[in-house]
């Protein structure tokens, strides 16, 4: 039987050219979790955030939901942004709080994408989508490199 | 508002009859649909077999990292694993999502042996709840100023 499940979700919207509003939710076993935060698109930096700590093992665990305000200002397109939230929010606070923000960071361009590539498929459903998405890393350089797909 | 993009990402641990343990590992979202299986030997926690899927791939590239998976074998999980995952399967010639099915996969293998412990405490008052997680940080002192709980403020600090 399965003794350790963990389900993360994450849902993003972009409300206008400038803010993406990303959803996170976080259950396993042990603690169930949710955020919501904002990020300045040109930006790249959480501008808002929110959070609910639904289930923890002590009662220090809600002290954590403070915390998530440090956040604010962290820039997702620096280099070590992870390392950054998982010090600031999950060291100072939760660590299983940060782990669905990094989650949702790591949504943040991925969405972008997702988005642009919709668009494209609905005026050309045969489009190589592939192709797209290599040609979307080209056009956007602010995105993080440095893997086999967007060495640079 | 209608979403733009969804991420649904699980990773499950189930012991096998030798010992070991099964740990399966799946991200889907609109771009991406990659699976890993890990296997975790015990005492060592030793990563003895790794299969990856990748079914559906952003980029072409990609589907070059479904041999890397194989690297992770060896591979135990405690300290310094995350350095060790980086440096094998990471880099620009790496893939940052095995990495992370690597890390997270580990991580889910400590959470299975976390919840019996945690399980006993389960319907405790606040004062025996801080108390047990005073007891862990005894146990473990490298849990302290690992989270909240375990920060300088924290009760579970006090007298420690």
């Amino acid at each position: 039987m399965i003794t350790l499940s963990r389900t993360q979700i994450v849902g993003a919207e972009l409300i206008d050219s400038d803010t993406i509003r990303i959803n996170g939710i976080q259950e396993d076993h042990i603690y169930g979790m949710e955020i919501h935060l904002d990020v300045n698109v040109p930006k790249g930096e959480i501008v808002s955030i929110e959070g609910w700590m639904k289930r923890y093992t002590n009662p220090v665990c809600t002290e954590a939901v403070d915390v998530l305000q440090n956040a604010v200002g962290i820039n997702l397109r620096e280099e070590k942004w992870e390392y950054r939230l998982m010090k600031n929010i999950g060291r100072k606070g939760c660590e299983h709080f940060a782990e669905i923000l990094i989650e949702c960071g790591r949504s943040f361009d991925q969405a972008r994408m997702a988005k642009d590539l919709e668009g494209a498929l609905k005026a050309d459903p045969a489009l190589d989508q592939q192709q797209f998405c290599s040609q979307w890393v080209k056009d956007h350089p602010e995105i993080e490199a440095g893997c086999l797909a967007r060495s640079r | 508002m209608i979403l733009d993009f969804m991420r649904n990402k699980i990773v499950e641990v189930e012991p096998l009859p030798d010992g070991s343990l099964n740990v399966f590992w799946k991200l889907r979202d609109s771009l991406m649909d990659i699976e890993v299986i890990l296997k975790v030997k015990p005492p060592d926690l030793e990563i003895v077999e790794a299969e990856a899927d990748l079914r559906r791939m952003p980029h072409q590239e990609c589907s070059a990292a479904l041999e890397l998976i194989k690297k992770s074998t060896g591979i135990r999980v405690g300290a310094g694993l995350r350095k060790i995952a980086d440096g094998l399967l990471g880099g620009p010639q790496g893939c940052k999502v095995l990495t992370q099915a690597v890390l997270e996969s580990a991580n889910a293998v400590i959470l299975h042996f976390t919840r019996p412990n945690l399980k006993p405490n389960d319907y405790a008052g606040p004062d025996q709840k801080i108390e047990g997680s005073r007891a862990m940080v005894k146990a473990n002192p490298r849990m302290a100023g690992s989270c909240v709980v375990f920060g300088e403020n924290s009760p579970v600090m006090k007298g420690f």
